[in-house]
């Protein structure tokens, strides 16, 4: 009992119950230091069940068994199976205290318990104040200083800031264009006149924050750069530069996109002109950066549209507001002519817009005509000429029909020949060639094969490695963890300590089973001797009785001595079942007496008899209390 | 003795321009065809001894202007390994394009024919599947170009050179070939006889396209398609499949017999630049589109015949020239009255329709002949106070048929 004991007292420790040094074992518990140490069990175990106890016994009978009272309903509340009452705390008898107590150890939460095991110093408790400070403060989102509230600006700083401004720092390297050698001139500035980053800003305030911002700046495109050309750039087998330029290009065409989009003009805004104008002026000049030509031109002609559309007609608008200005007659009496004058106007005009609209259909039809005779007269030009051509050289050869008729046709069969025979000789030559490229396309083909197959394996890993990295990363997260964790447990020495007590009380226990078990087999043995000579008994009983029996017909001696067999059998059976039932009863003694030495141990009557003074106290005070109502 | 030495010049430059191509077989020919008349006269034997064959095909040999060879092998690249003489660059490219083993798509075509700056194409494409000497090529196409339109001669020619290529697999044999076809008009083929150059007349292949199945499918919407092509309007055709195109294009220039015009029709076309350009100069055409996009560009067609939902559009801007009157339907019920006629033949179909338009070729004549120049003027069909549409129609007649004054 002594290592249970120990651990519950490291235990009833670790909840802050102040127990003695001189404290060895539950036996030594105090009234006191029972109620303390289950006090401060139940708060930990459940704060509001355990908040209304007071961990210090009151004087007051009355107020003790009250507390008693209280506290025993909390166990029983927790799930407490064995006996309880006020009485349990007041006059504790071991076995029952030990019980409770193991159980409320058990029912401690771990983590408080781990976070229990803090040496309660008082540099700890300043040191968890502080950390629990932090966290609260952590807790509160950060606001800039201007939009706090009286009560934020306590925890936050309020000293004076610095507002973080950052400037833009020039720096003698560049990761934007790696493969760019820079300008002499630019060497040389950098030399002679660039000043040190600290200088550069016009605060000395804002230097830290540059510096910041230009770090965080360069870290996150470098990242993102990474993350692209791994996930796309090496897809698309381009070198670094050519999927850069080629992005860039992409990203030039889209914003320009976008911008003539938006500048799209809007027939009823006629003001907003000029700025339109000026985008696409700024349009053409970012146009003009980039590379591609196209995107050039089409932004010129475009621009071109763009201003004879919207120069031309606030102009003409203008004109036609004078024309009409002017023509306004100065009375009104002649306004009936001028409509009628400009309504005649209107009809002679439709009429002649019609005459034209006519000869011009007729002039299409014409144009049509005309263009698709030239085409036909053009075609049948060119044939005809072919046709003269070869005709001209065949009346060339026609004075001397015959022998020229021979001649070509001896021309013409021979360059057949030669032709086919020119055309073996090609083939000699393309045939291979023709393999030839064929052959190197495979191979070709087979290594694109290989190298996707590659590229693929090579992501993979990409993917793998990132894996693995976050993997580790995880598992470096855990291992400080640990490591912490151990710190904070390598100060409980005693840890080890208990190791070995429970690896001794296994040990213990194994070796009083091997005992235990040695036993039982010796009962076992004994059970079986037992056994074995009661049959022997009986089989020579049974043969003796047998011989004798034939013996005591005839003889009367024999008869007598048969008689006693037949009675000492009988006692002797009656004498093992005494023996038996003496065993038997000498067990019953044995338990009865263990259970009247439990009962001695529950101090039952000393208990009673407390109770009962108890009760007589709280009767005296109640009458103490009655008579001083009465005095009262 | 001065005669021969010119003769000699002549002959010695003849020789000296022989580029190995169709030209120099070309010379030959016409020389020949020239000559017979002079024989003629000379030794009337002489004729005996040609044999009827050379003769008549002389004038038709001359029309082929090159063969070519396009290979698809096991890397799945397509290759034109071959030609005979030289093919033009862009036609080249063209000829690649139209090719269906370029397109991976698309199933096998096994014979496709179109122009292309009016200069015929006809592909022959063959599956080689048995063993033979051409290992490492899955399938082949055999193009040939010409100067005429005549599907089923060249399809037969081509079918001829596939076989040799496939049997002997070096395309000397299949030069051979056509370089008799150019000098001799017939080709020795190891199997089914021979191929005669002039078993093919170019009526046949103009005839060959169905104007009744055209009616069939529009009914009396073929006055439309009657009305364009008379006109010179742009017709786009347009049918997911190239076969169908091809059957149905073939057609329309048959509803304009008197003009016999087939180089108008474009019968597969592809929406590409080269092939658009060569469209635009073009004033009427036909022209078959395998590409749905075709219905969007309104910029190339007049007309357009959705061939597979059987629907003909008229584009905004010729609605006013295509305005029908009364004599289109006079026209329109002619025609399907002709062709619902089961014991008509496609023939006969297209010489009433021919006879018709002959008809209203001729009152225009008549019209024609009263003004001076024998041109005519919108004022002189006004005077004869037809109808409007008819006018109308007349009119643009007149501008197709180029009998207006300037």
């Amino acid at each position: 009992m002594e290592e249970v004991d120990k651990i519950l007292i490291h235990s009833l420790r670790q909840t802050g119950t102040d127990v003695g040094k001189d404290v060895q074992s539950v036996k030594h518990f105090t009234s006191e230091l029972i109620v303390e140490a289950v006090v401060r069990c139940l708060r930990v175990i459940d704060s509001t069940l355990g908040s209304g106890l007071s961990p210090s016994l009151p004087p007051g009978m009355s107020a003790r068994f009250r507390v008693g009272m209280s506290l025993a309903q909390a166990c029983q509340d927790l799930g407490y199976k064995g006996e309880i009452g006020y009485q349990t705390f007041l006059y504790s008898n071991e076995p029952e205290i030990r019980s409770l107590l193991m159980f409320l150890v058990e029912k401690l939460p771990k983590e408080s318990a781990e976070a229990m095991d803090q040496p309660a110093g008082k540099s700890a408790i300043l040191q968890k104040s502080i950390a629990a400070q932090i966290k609260a403060q952590l807790s509160i989102p950060w606001l800039p200083p201007s939009c706090r509230l009286p009560l934020l600006s306590k925890t936050q700083n309020p000293g004076s800031w610095h507002s973080f401004h950052s400037h833009n720092l020039s720096l003698p390297y560049s990761l934007k264009v790696p493969g760019k050698k820079p300008l002499k001139e630019e060497m040389d500035y950098r030399k002679d006149f660039l000043p040190p980053v600290t200088a550069q800003p016009s605060q000395h305030a804002s230097v830290p924050a540059s510096l910041l911002e230009q770090h965080a700046g360069e870290l996150s495109a470098a990242q993102e750069w990474e993350n692209e050309w791994n996930s796309q750039g090496l897809l698309s087998r381009l070198t670094p530069e050519e999927y850069r330029s080629r992005k860039r290009a992409r990203l030039q065409k889209r914003i320009e996109e976008q911008l003539r989009t938006a500048t799209q003009p809007r027939p009823d805004t006629l003001g907003v002109h000029r700025s339109g104008s000026d985008l696409t002026d700024l349009l053409q000049s970012f146009g003009g950066s980039t590379v591609a030509g196209d995107i050039l031109s089409k932004g010129t002609r475009f621009t071109h549209t763009e201003k004879f559309t919207f120069t031309q007609e606030p102009e003409k608008a203008a004109q036609q507001m004078a024309a009409v200005a002017s023509s306004l007659p100065s009375s009104h009496q002649s306004e009936e002519d001028l409509l009628a004058s400009l309504q005649r106007q209107l009809q002679q005009l439709s009429l002649s817009l019609e005459e034209v609209g006519g000869d011009m259909r007729q002039l299409t039809v014409s144009v049509h005509q005309v263009s698709d005779e030239l085409k036909q007269k053009e075609l049948s030009n060119a044939e005809k000429e072919d046709s003269v051509r070869v005709k001209k050289q065949t009346i060339d050869l026609l004075p001397n029909a015959e022998d020229n008729l021979v001649k070509l046709q001896a021309l013409v069969e021979g360059s057949a020949k030669r032709v086919v025979n020119l055309a073996t000789q090609w083939e000699n030559h393309r045939a291979p060639l023709i393999d030839e490229h064929r052959r190197l396309k495979m191979l070709c083909s087979n290594r694109e094969v290989e190298s996707s197959r590659k590229l693929s394996e090579i992501k993979e890993l990409h993917d793998k490695i990132r894996q693995s990295a976050e993997e580790a990363k995880k598992k470096e997260g855990l291992y400080k963890q640990l490591i912490t964790e151990f710190e904070s447990l390598a100060k409980d020495v005693n840890r080890s300590a208990y190791t070995m007590k429970i690896l001794e009380i296994v040990g213990n226990i194994r070796k009083q089973k091997e005992e235990i078990t040695k036993i039982l087999s010796e009962t076992k043995d004994l059970q079986k001797e037992i056994n074995s000579l009661t049959g022997k008994l009986d089989r020579t009983f049974a043969v003796t009785d047998e011989l004798v029996f034939k013996d005591a017909k005839k003889d009367e001696s024999v008869r007598k001595s048969y008689k006693y067999l037949a009675a000492l059998h009988e006692n002797c059976t009656q004498l093992i079942q005494t023996i038996e039932d003496t065993g038997t009863i000498m067990r019953e003694i044995r338990d009865l007496e263990e259970q009247i030495e439990t009962e001695n141990g529950k101090k039952t009557v000393s208990n009673l008899e407390k109770i009962l003074e108890d009760y007589k106290a709280i009767r005296q005070e109640n009458s103490v209390l009655a008579a001083k109502i009465r005095d009262a | 003795m001065k005669r021969s030495s010119t003769e000699r010049i002549n002959l010695v430059s003849l020789a000296a321009n022989v580029s190995y191509d169709a030209s120099t077989f070309n010379y030959y020919n016409n020389i020949r065809v020239l000559l017979i008349p002079s024989f003629n006269l000379t030794n009337i034997a002489d004729i005996k001894t040609h044999d009827n064959v050379m003769g008549n095909a002389a004038a038709e040999t001359q029309l082929m202007s090159s063969i070519g060879l396009i290979e698809k092998d096991l890397n799945g690249d397509t290759l034109w390994v071959w030609c005979y003489p030289s093919v033009r660059a862009e036609l080249r490219e063209v000829l690649l394009n139209k090719c269906c083993l370029t397109q991976d798509s698309q199933g096998l075509h096994t014979f496709v024919f179109s122009q292309f700056c009016r200069t015929w194409y006809y592909i022959s494409t063959v599956e080689v599947q048995e063993p033979t000497a051409l290992n490492k090529v899955t399938h082949f196409s055999v193009v040939v170009t010409a100067k005429d339109f005549n599907p089923e001669k060249y399809a037969a020619f081509c079918r001829v050179l596939c076989r040799m290529y496939m049997k002997q697999g070096s395309p000397v044999k299949m030069m051979e070939g056509f370089i008799a076809v150019l000098t001799k008009g017939i080709c020795k083929s190891d199997e089914n006889g021979s191929f005669l150059i002039k078993d093919y007349d170019v009526r046949k292949a103009y005839l060959a396209g169905s104007v009744k199945d055209v009616v069939a499918q529009f009914g009396m919407e073929t006055i439309i398609l009657y009305t364009a092509v008379m006109l010179k309007k742009r017709i786009v055709v347009h049918h997911p499949r190239v076969e169908a195109l091809l059957e149905f294009t073939r057609a329309l220039p048959a509803l304009t017999w008197h003009r016999k015009d087939w180089s108008i029709l474009h019968p597969y076309v592809s929406l590409t630049d080269w092939e658009l350009e060569n469209l635009k100069t073009c004033t009427g055409y036909v022209a078959g589109f395998v590409d749905p996009e075709v219905s969007n560009r309104s910029e190339l067609f007049d007309v357009f015949v959705n061939l597979q939902d059987r629907e003909i559009t008229i584009s905004q801007n010729a609605k006013d020239a295509m305005a029908m009157g009364k004599l289109h339907k006079e026209i329109g019920t002619l025609i399907v009255q002709s062709a619902g006629d089961a014991d008509r033949t496609e023939g006969q179909v297209i010489k009433d329709i021919s006879v018709k338009t002959r008809e209203i070729l001729a009152s225009l004549a008549s019209l024609v002949e009263e003004c001076e120049n024998s041109k005519i003027t919108l004022d002189t069909l006004k005077q004869c106070h037809f109808p409007p549409a008819t006018e109308n129609f007349l009119f643009h007649l007149a501008a197709a048929e180029q009998l207006l004054k300037i």
